[in-house]
């Protein structure tokens, strides 16, 4: 089974009556288990091509399958099921719900569909923040957690429904560079033991040189 | 869907201070609804009251002539009817009777009405004649309980005349003055007393006598004019007249049907209660709908993760619902207890120059379930807009920002 696969994949955006292209033609292969980084230069395309390989931006033309199966003419209720129940996000900017606890952060993808926070559901919610090793945050609110914190809570909300894929999005760009490391080391030993693909987008070639392959954007194309 | 309420339940909690204000703004609106109800509906209870308890409920006259030769025999049609010939009830004692035995009947007072003049040197004045029973000088109207001046004994062959009458005429108890009636009898009569009952035509026009000297003075020695009977229920009115009419061959009439105005006034006032209840809902929904939409606005980057994380528009449009039902649900809740509590006190605690309520507020009357479902069912329509606007938020934007 190949994970994710991308062909000919192209993103236009219109802004007035200028269509701008940003992606011209990606091909792109994704395997089980697979942690991949994403790199590029600034503005050329590596969050775009992250939304549209991750069900959340429709692509202007190509074809995507995910787990073997196409993933166009797919309704909103459909892309989400998918989301929810395949994927895994981590965003630059943690986006926790700061009115929540870190628990129940982790807990969200899995009570929504679930009508409430079961006690399987808050037992595994515990077990994830424990292993990102915040088993001392269990019920802080989020917006009372640093930086770091709140990214490792947001790691474990995007393993809370066991996803075959994790696509992240500059993890570890707003954290300093111990945080970034340890970041890093958590995604890794994540990888080693479930064998969670991770999509990796990033700046930073130290980053880079941690993931199994790279794959360089260069201009909306892959170099 | 029961998370969803958690999480409605969570954002409303997160912001004490708005969703306080807005559930003390629903509250003051649902407070205004209860208020303009119970005094609308109480005064519509007051009016009936006061109406009901100075007139007869239920009224019998002769039938109309004009109905008997009006038949399809033209033999009859051609029959003159003579003008001297007064309508009265002959047979009254029987129909009396009859009447008397009717349920929730609590009085049947016979008399003998008719029209005449009170002269007073140069002054005369029209006046409507009441022949009754002494003893039954309470049974329609209060007339003791109205005594301004004099007494309310027609036993003695006097009159009682009403307030303004004998302001007109200078006319005081113990006075006698000049009677003449429509048969052009005159006879000089003393004035019992003089009462106020607070009805300007009866004030004015309406002069009681005792039957036995009316009898004469109208020239109506065995038969009555009318009977008019008194029910513990002034709303069973239509129901008694409509049962005295199959059994008696008169002409039957309601309170109700003498007094549409009543009705009428009623009904237009209901109207303009109407009115301010609706617009105290108006109130309501747009203050839940601007505020939520303020809410969704606000909370953009987190509906934006929740929908990247797969949560379906559906639940984040029920998340902003339950927000609106239960601010809407509080709000009515709280709105009704302090309505009451107003109402109460407004009906109890403050009282007029009469030692009675100053505003006849029926506290019980304030549409407190109308109210409550009104405001849950706007609240959860005034919610749809900021929960569509939410629901339809395209992740990767609200993500970005
Ligand atoms: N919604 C949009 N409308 C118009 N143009 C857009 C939109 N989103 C992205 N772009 C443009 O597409 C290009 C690629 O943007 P994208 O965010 O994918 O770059 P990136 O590789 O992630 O950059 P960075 O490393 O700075 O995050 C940019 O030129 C950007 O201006
Ligand atoms: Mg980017």
């Amino acid at each position: 089974m190949t994970l994710l696969k991308a062909e000919g994949i192209t993103k236009s955006f219109r802004t007035g009556d200028i269509d701008t292209l940003v992606l011209k033609g990606v091909n792109l292969v994704l395997e089980p288990g697979e942690m991949v980084a994403l790199s590029g230069p600034s503005g050329s395309g590596k969050s775009t091509l992250l939304n549209i390989l991750g069900l959340l931006m429709q692509p202007s033309d190509g074809a995507l399958s995910f787990m073997d199966k196409p993933m166009s003419g797919l309704t909103d209720k459909q892309l989400s099921a998918i989301r929810n129940t395949h994927y895994g996000f981590v965003f630059q900017f943690h986006h926790l719900l700061p009115d929540f606890t870190a628990m129940e952060n982790v807990a969200f993808p899995a009570a929504a569909p679930a009508g409430g926070i079961s006690a399987e559901i808050r037992d595994r919610a515990k077990m994830l923040l424990g292993r990102v090793d915040l088993t001392d945050r269990i019920d802080f609110a989020a917006m009372r957690l640093s930086g770091g914190q709140k990214q490792r809570v947001a790691i474990a909300r995007a393993l809370m429904n066991k996803p075959e894929l994790v696509l992240a999005d500059e993890p570890t760009g707003s954290l300093d560079r111990e945080n970034s490391a340890r970041v890093m080391a958590l995604l890794r030993e994540i990888n080693h033991e479930d064998r969670t693909s991770f999509l990796i987008s990033t700046h930073d070639p130290e980053i880079a040189k941690c993931c199994d392959r790279q794959i360089n954007v260069v201009d909306g194309r892959i170099a | 869907m029961l998370f969803a309420l958690r999480v409605a339940f969570r954002y409303l909690t997160a912001n004490r201070v708005q969703s306080g204000l807005l559930i003390g703004g629903v509250a003051l609106s649902v407070i205004v609804f209860v208020f303009m109800t119970a005094l609308i509906r109480g005064l519509a209870l007051f009016l009936t009251v006061q109406t009901t308890g100075q007139i007869a409920h239920v009224e019998m006259e002769p039938p109309r002539r004009i109905a008997e030769v009006m038949g399809p025999d033209a033999r009859f049609a051609a029959q003159p009817i003579s003008t001297f010939q007064r309508q009265q009830i002959r047979n009254w004692q029987l129909m009396v009777d009859q009447a008397e035995q009717l349920d929730h009947v609590v009085a049947v007072v016979p008399e003998v009405n008719g029209n005449g003049f009170l002269v007073r040197g140069t002054a005369v004045a029209p006046i409507a004649l009441q022949g009754i029973d002494p003893s039954q000088i309470d049974a329609i109207i209060p007339l003791s309980k109205s005594i301004i001046d004099g007494s309310a004994d027609l036993s003695t062959g006097g009159l009682l005349i009403g307030a303004e009458l004998a302001e007109d005429l200078g006319l005081r108890a113990g006075v006698p003055v000049i009677l003449r009636s429509d048969r052009g009898i005159e006879r000089l009569i003393p004035v019992t007393g003089i009462f106020r009952i607070g009805l300007s035509n009866v004030d004015r026009r309406v002069a009681y006598l005792s039957i036995a000297v009316a009898r004469p003075l109208l020239a109506l020695p065995n038969g009555v004019t009318s009977v008019s009977i008194k029910l513990d229920d002034p709303a069973l009115a239509p129901l008694i007249a409509e049962q005295l009419k199959r059994q008696l061959p008169l002409k039957v009439t309601a309170w109700q049907e003498k007094n549409r105005n009543l009705e009428t006034a009623l009904e237009s006032q209901g109207r303009t209660g109407n009115f301010i209840q609706a617009f105290a809902l108006i109130a309501i929904m747009i203050s839940i709908a601007s505020a939520l939409l303020l809410t969704s606005v606000r909370r953009r980057g987190e509906i934006g993760i929740m929908r990247s994380f797969g949560i379906s528009r559906g639940f984040v449009a029920s998340v902003f619902v339950f927000q609106g039902v239960i601010i809407g649900l509080a709000g009515s809740l709280i709105g009704s207890a302090l309505g009451y509590r107003l109402c109460l006190f407004l009906s109890e605690g403050i009282t007029g120059p009469d030692g009675g309520p100053l505003l006849p507020i029926a506290p019980a009357e304030g549409g407190y379930v109308l109210v409550i479902v009104l405001t849950v069912v706007g609240s959860a329509i005034s919610a749809i807009l900021p929960a569509q606007a939410a629901a339809r938020l395209d992740p990767v934007e609200a993500i970005q920002q």
